[in-house]
């Protein structure tokens, strides 16, 4: 049998992979790097104080008036990427001189989601006025001024989950407690269907590819990761092939475009305690342009949620039940959800979590590619609740 | 399974070198000795963990090839008991030993090759297989999967994230076949 040393990837094997299976060019440009690059150096400890010099470049680069960093620190939390929290005294075009609070959001070296910047940057830009984002600011994308590709975006103000709750990591499992999560959850969906019925056609959304309507519309989506499961796995796993030929024989028809997340949950918006709103929605590295079934499979997901204060009533996404959920979408948004899409999409999030923690959290963290390369790790036994939940679910539609 | 070992020893050692030691105060002598001894130790298991098998083998080996010798020299003109004993657990011993023939990588690399390769074969099954196939090959595969994922949930269930005790996978260790006696 042919071995192929993923560790250190030939131009033919990375060929033959955009060759069988073709995505947005964007994302083809990413993964292609990410290979590229894969048998460079691992990743090494960067000082606050390189994050800053970094950031004095860019921001010599772009800004003309004097400006000061202060109070650099380091964030936690997510799984894939750099986060350091800074203050910027400057002259803000438009306000004047002040104090803006703002984050650098840098990749590491090869990252568990391995993603666009340039695409992140363009559709929180994008989503200003329509949901609440925070501001970006700068893109270094190439990377010209940080070691690997970066956005600068504003610090918004909230916590992803309440004083003294406890979740697993990457904000998994958030239990908002019954008075908070009625608030939340009528602004979650709402805000889901804002989005979703949002016409992001006059958008400047240039590196997203616009996927035919019908059915076709999630190949290339499909393609991506099926791609990322050969770059990235290391032993196979016989139920995910089956999973990924059934994705492909099945794919449902769409019959219009939505703006599509693709990790809508608990977790990845903030909210303010003092008045209980969502204050910004984060992690936009999986937006595309899709069929709204997807992200309303993703908040149906099965391991995301928890019982609800009655031990019996299960809570999708920690927040309704499936029927709430329906009937609150349908409301908001005017359209019908499709329950057999939905078991498509289903499918299809069940085999991408699965790619993304069996194979991305094992190739990176083999080769020493990030900052928390034991987090990586920690978050690979999640895989296999995964593939046993794709294996019920196969059972059932296959 | 992808949870294992060597991997796990690399990145513990990546987040003490990285993120904790150079966090840990420089004044507070004991813990910076004994993070340092924790580098230590776990660099000792990295190189050892891969070699262990063929060592204890390698031990083995030698301990009956000593215990046939000092059987032959003492005969049954001293030792009593223990001579008795001896003859038992040598003859064990090399029961075993004739037993531990491949080693650990060997079979994790034999089935590295056999997932690849059956993965291999679903694709063409899917891409030239007639419907009678195709169905019996989903049927074996789903069926597969059952009892490897229970290994697997099973392996990893004291991470933490299968939150309902109620359905969770028998203990790995009745899972396993037991020890041959």
């Amino acid at each position: 049998m042919t071995v192929i040393d993923k560790n250190n990837p030939s131009p033919e094997w990375i060929a033959s992979l955009r060759k069988r299976f073709p995505t947005e060019k964007e994302m083809d440009r990413v993964l292609t790097r990410k290979l590229q690059r894969r048998a460079g150096p691992g990743y090494s400890p960067i000082s606050l104080e390189t994050f800053c010099a970094s950031l004095q470049s860019l921001l010599r680069a772009e800004l003309k008036d004097p400006f000061e960093i202060r109070d650099a620190k380091w964030l936690s939390g997510g799984a894939s990427k750099l986060q350091v929290a800074f203050k910027l005294d400057w002259n803000q075009p438009g306000v004047g001189r002040t104090t803006t609070p703002m984050v650098i959001r840098m990749e590491p070296a090869e990252s568990i989601v391995e993603t666009s910047r340039l695409r992140e940057f363009q559709i929180i830009k994008a989503m200003e006025g329509v949901l609440p984002v925070p501001p970006v600011y700068w893109i270094d994308d190439e990377p010209k001024y940080f070691p690997y590709p970066t956005i600068i975006y504003g610090f918004a103000e909230g916590v992803v989950k309440p004083s003294g709750a406890g979740s697993n990591v990457s904000g998994l499992g958030i239990n908002f407690g019954p008075e908070l999560r009625k608030v939340l959850s009528k602004q979650y969906m709402e805000q889901l269907a804002r989005m979703h019925t949002w016409d992001w056609s006059k958008a400047n959304l240039s590196s997203l590819d616009v996927p035919p309507i019908g059915k076709r519309t999630f190949e290339m989506h499909l393609n991506w990761w099926r791609r990322v499961w050969e770059e990235d796995s290391n032993r196979d796993v016989p139920l995910l092939r089956l999973a990924a030929n059934w994705l492909e024989d099945n794919m449902p028809a769409a019959d219009r475009l939505s703006m599509i997340h693709g990790d809508w949950r608990a977790g990845n918006f903030l909210f303010t305690e003092h008045d209980q709103r969502i204050s910004a929605w984060l992690d936009w590295e999986l937006g595309h342009l899709g069929d709204f079934h997807e992200d309303v499979s993703y908040i149906l997901r099965p391991d995301l949620g928890h019982l609800a204060e009655d031990g019996k009533t299960y809570l999708y996404s920690g927040m309704m039940t499936r029927e709430a959920i329906y009937e609150a979408y349908e409301k908001a948004t005017g359209f019908t959800i499709n329950p057999q899409t939905i078991k498509y999409y289903d499918v299809f999030h069940q085999y991408r979590s699965a790619v993304i923690v069996i194979a991305s959290g094992y190739r990176p963290a083999r080769n020493g590619k990030t900052h928390q390369d034991l987090l990586l790790t920690w978050i690979m036994g999640f895989g296999y609740l995964n593939l046993d939940n794709l294996r019920k679910m196969l059972e059932e539609v296959a | 399974m992808e949870v294992r070992p060597d991997i796990q020893i690399q990145v513990i050692l990546k987040a003490l070198k990285d993120v904790i030691l150079p966090a840990v105060d420089k004044d507070n002598k004991l813990a910076q000795e004994q993070t340092h001894l924790a580098i230590g130790t776990l660099q000792l298991m990295a190189k050892f963990l891969p070699i262990a098998y063929r060592y204890d083998r390698d031990e083995l080996d030698r301990y009956v090839g000593l215990s046939r010798d000092l059987i032959a020299q003492v005969g049954n003109r001293a030792g009593g008991g223990a001579f008795k004993n001896l003859a038992t657990v040598a003859a064990y011993g090399a029961d075993v030993l004739d037993r531990a023939r491949a080693e650990p990588a060997e079979m994790e690399k034999a089935v590295f090759d056999l997932r690849a390769t059956v993965g291999e074969l679903i694709e063409a099954v899917h891409a030239g297989g007639d419907s009678a196939t195709k169905t019996s090959v989903q049927k074996l595969i789903l069926a597969a999967a059952k009892p490897e994922l229970e290994r697997e949930r099973a392996a990893v269930v004291d991470m933490g994230w299968e939150t309902d005790p109620s359905t969770h996978a028998p203990p790995i260790e009745k899972q396993l076949p037991p020890l041959k006696a």
